[in-house]
């Protein structure tokens, strides 16, 4: 494989409250390679945004980066976030109207981003501007519009125009079609896909939704109360899951499937844990069939670079 | 009531030197008020204990004809300027937390009624309370108060004044409640609780009171605790201008008109100390209506 | 006759400025129609579902099946009953509402914040005088409680003490306590995780195989519409555009917006 474009290493947000302080992101180590898209996906609070949000350097206080590294190209982002964010990473959020200024036509805010940072004048801006909007399928006449006059997939494309205009190496995208209805995100995550193979940007994408994540992702890394619990090629980890939690929240997915009209879904009983009050051990085992001993004490490992499941330690041992 | 200690609330409240301190005035200038009649060595209410020769003696200095001496100071009528100021208080805080009643109770009503019916109502109601906002709310009361004592027979007008004064204060200052109010109550009415309760068949009245009202609350005790001090203000104004309270039953605001008199002819005591009395008292519950509303709902900044 | 009955429901909505602004800029009256002549009949005890995505006035028909919204024309037809029949004396739209309750979308905005979780669940019952003595409505309130799966540890916790899922819970036996015949869920469970999700769907279906409960199923979402559905109505601007059963619109959907909505649906077995 080629060098990773990011490299996160046993990552750790916590969370100063009074004089408690919780971990919201536990020992995260993920890479990215170029042109691939990654998926991050785990129920509210598995710290998903949160590790989004701190690869941006947007943590901020009562939230702090307790350890670990996040390199991009080799460099630390950690100690040089500014720089590095505006030019190499983008973000786009699941509500289009928080990145778009609605007193400006989207070319003010095309030709201003881009302008920002490249040394060109404001024709070439433009030319630019326009290119980007047909780029993410925008009609580029309309490149004057005020953002209140496109419909939500609309905007959210044109956040993605205004994403891409930094020419970015890497993308984050935050839940970007949650907002939208189905035809739309469709659409939407076409233009994704699209958009790292054309330009050869890596995407993290960041979801709750498992359908997305087949559709979209190369590779999927599934996260619980802040720790990475799977990680690996996204066919492979939803057919085959090897964590418990990946295999309980792949079956309690309804799907469209003539067999299973009328039929009860799989679920798994209770709630993830909240922050102040993860169980020792792993952080899954009160809601896990399997569990054993070792698994209330001892936080497992990654085993075989895939899922930290006791179940793992044991060659040969399956779900 | 542990549950209060270990609050959140609490917990921002012992991180606030300015909370504390404003909350700590607060209480002890209450506290002399109550017990007035305590603390204070005479009763500057009861005309024969006074004694007209005392009249215009300096902070702790003798009195040349009685010889005797006073903490702060006499006034023109020789009451103890101290014992006046803690029974003034009485006064000016019985006036200030009557109108913020007053107030409250119909801002909440008036605002929650509008909020909730909208249509015409909610438009008079709203119209009304833009129009009483153009004018200066010390004005409004001042009409009101005119307008009243026109109204009541000359025979009672002397112990009335106090109630006047209340209604006129009170009136004066509803429309921040009810404005208030009704912007949470539009939010409230939307939200799903409320159509669960019209689905059990409640009519209006009880939607209102037993579902929107508990929830439009909190926005008001912070308004109320800025109106409070508003209103003492309003109070003091009103009796300065000579429209207040009677003077033989001075409020801070009578005392401090009473001071005006004699500020340049040397007797600067007798205004000095109601005015730092009033103002200590209006800067703490300003300072801490601020941090709560800061605390409590950092939205209404 | 079915046990609901909704016949040429049509609900317009008056989104035109003020007439006094018309009146000086000139604009004429701007007309919604949310609803267009929908039709459609569900059956005691069985699930009918309508899909369809934002602005499809899915959620408007709920409130009128609902009894909380007049229609402009058509009518819901309940048990031979209809909310906005003005013959309808007091009693029996009380017996009515009784039948009809809802569950609602999002779990935050749905109980009220500042009520405890045993009064929240036993105004209905006072509500409607199903029972007087106050003893016996606890121990309803417990038995409602543990049919959705809390305790009676949970009677005197605010809602903010409860996670989403088990907020739709209690939502859920709210509505439950006034034993109704008809449950209409408007989006019950998409703010909610997909673990919870499950959780909530199936408990769901538990009660109505329990109480032979009748469905009014809304959701934007095809997959969730799949597992939950005996009928399925799709609605696209206001108009049902396709009615069939789950086996027939999945596998031979015959409206292109229904095929158009279908493909677009993420499905897991497609990688």
């Amino acid at each position: 494989m080629d060098e990773p474009l990011l490299e996160i290493k046993d990552l750790s947000v916590s969370l100063k409250k009074r004089n408690t302080i919780s971990v919201a992101v536990d020992c995260l180590s993920l890479n990215l390679y170029p042109s691939e898209i990654l998926g991050l996906v785990g129920e509210s609070g598995a710290g998903k945004s949160m590790t989004g949000s701190a690869i941006l350097g947007l943590i901020e206080s009562p939230l702090y980066i307790s350890a670990g590294t996040i390199t991009l190209h080799g460099q630390s982002i950690v100690e040089a976030p500014e720089h590095i964010r505006g030019s190499k990473i983008s973000m786009i959020f699941q509500d289009p109207l928080v990145s778009l200024n609605p007193l400006k036509t989207i070319g003010e805010q095309l030709v201003k981003t881009i302008k920002t940072h490249f040394n060109i004048s404001k024709a070439e801006a433009l030319e630019r501007g326009k290119r980007l909007l047909s780029d993410v399928g925008i009609d580029p006449e309309r490149i004057d519009a005020y953002p209140h006059t496109f419909s939500g997939g609309m905007r959210q494309r044109v956040v993605i125009a205004l994403a891409l205009a930094p020419d970015p190496d890497l993308i984050i995208a935050d839940e970007p079609t949650t907002a939208l209805d189905v035809s739309v995100q469709a659409q939407i995550l076409n233009l994704l896909k699209r958009l790292c193979i054309e330009r050869g940007t890596s995407i993290i994408l960041i979801t709750h939704d498992m359908g997305v994540i087949s559709e979209t992702t190369d590779r999927v890394a599934v996260l619980y109360s802040g720790r990475l619990v799977e990680i690996g090629e996204t066919s492979d980890v939803l057919q085959h899951p090897k964590h418990p939690y990946t295999a309980g929240l792949v079956a309690s997915t309804p799907n469209i499937d003539p067999h299973s009209f009328h039929k009860k879904l799989f679920q798994i009983p209770g709630t993830m844990p909240d922050i102040n009050d993860v169980p020792n051990g792993c952080a899954f085992h009160p809601r896990c069939e399997h569990a054993s001993n070792i698994c209330q004490t001892q936080k497992p490992p990654l085993f075989n670079a895939r899922a930290s499941c006791w179940l793992l330690e044991t060659p040969g041992e399956t779900l | 009531m542990e549950r209060f200690f270990r609050s959140d609330f609490f917990y921002h409240f012992c991180h606030a030197p300015v909370a504390i301190v404003s909350f700590i005035t607060i209480i002890l200038i209450i506290l002399s008020a109550i017990f007035a009649n305590l603390i204070a060595p005479t009763n500057p209410f009861d005309p024969s204990s006074l004694n007209l020769m005392n009249g215009f003696t300096p902070p702790l200095e003798t009195n040349e004809f009685t010889g005797e001496s006073f903490l702060l100071g006499t006034d023109d009528q020789g009451r103890d300027l101290f014992s006046t100021i803690l029974y003034g208080l009485r006064i000016s805080l019985f006036v200030g937390l009557m109108a913020v009643f007053l107030a409250m109770v119909m801002g909440v009503l008036l605002g929650l009624i509008a909020g909730f019916l909208g249509g015409w109502i909610d438009s008079i109601i709203m119209r009304f309370a833009d129009i009483q906002m153009t004018f200066p709310s010390i004005l409004v009361a001042m009409l009101i108060y005119g307008v009243a004592r026109g109204i009541l027979p000359p025979e009672v007008r002397y112990e009335m004044s106090i109630v006047v004064l209340i209604i006129s204060i009170g009136l004066s200052e509803w429309v921040p409640f009810a404005r208030t109010v009704r912007g949470s109550t539009l939010v409230e009415k939307e939200k799903e609780y409320v159509t669960a309760a019209k689905m059990i068949g409640l009519n209006r009245q009880q939607i209102m009171v037993r579902h929107i009202l508990p929830n439009v609350l909190s926005p008001v005790l912070v308004i109320a605790t800025i109106t409070f001090a508003l209103a003492i203000i309003a109070e003091a104004t009103l009796s300065f201008l000579g429209v207040g309270v009677p003077t033989t039953k001075p409020s801070l605001g009578t005392l401090i008109r009473i001071g005006q008199d004699f500020l340049f002819s040397g007797e600067w005591w007798i205004l000095l100390f109601p005015a730092i009395t009033l103002l200590a008292l209006a800067l703490s519950i300003n300072l801490f209506g601020d941090w709560l509303r800061d605390t409590l709902n950092p939205k209404l900044k | 006759m079915s046990f609901i009955n909704v016949d040429q429901l049509t609900r317009l909505f008056d989104l035109s400025e003020p007439w006094i602004v018309r009146a000086i800029t000139g604009q004429k009256k701007r007309i919604l129609t949310a609803v267009d002549c929908v039709n459609f009949q569900i059956e005691k005890g069985e699930t009918y579902a309508l899909v369809g995505e934002s602005g499809s006035g899915k959620s408007t028909i709920a409130k009128m099946v609902a009894g909380i919204l007049v229609p402009t024309s058509g009518s819901v037809i309940i048990d031979s009953k209809d909310f906005n029949d003005a013959k309808l004396d007091k009693t029996s739209m009380n017996a009515l509402r009784r039948k009809t309750q809802m569950v609602f979308q999002s779990p935050y905005a749905s109980l009220n914040p500042r009520w405890k979780i045993g009064s929240i669940i036993n105004e209905p019952i006072k509500a409607f005088g199903l029972i007087e003595n106050e003893n016996s409505q606890h121990i309803r309130v417990i038995e409602l409680l543990e049919q959705v799966g809390l305790s009676e540890r949970d009677i005197g916790k605010y809602p903010h003490e409860f996670s989403g899922g088990q907020r739709q819970r209690i939502s859920i036996a709210r509505a439950l306590a006034s034993e109704p015949e008809i449950i209409i869920c408007d989006e019950p469970t998409s703010s909610l995780d997909v673990s919870v999700q499950a959780q909530v769907l199936n408990l769901l279906k538990d009660l109505q195989k329990n109480f032979s409960l009748t469905y009014l199923f809304i959701s934007h979402d095809l997959a969730v519409i799949s597992t939950m559905a005996n009928n399925i109505g799709v609605l696209k601007e206001g108009v049902l555009v396709e009615e069939a059963t789950p086996k027939d619109l999945f596998c031979k959907p015959q409206h292109d917006y229904t095929k158009m909505l279908l493909a677009a649906v993420p499905n897991l077995q497609n990688n």
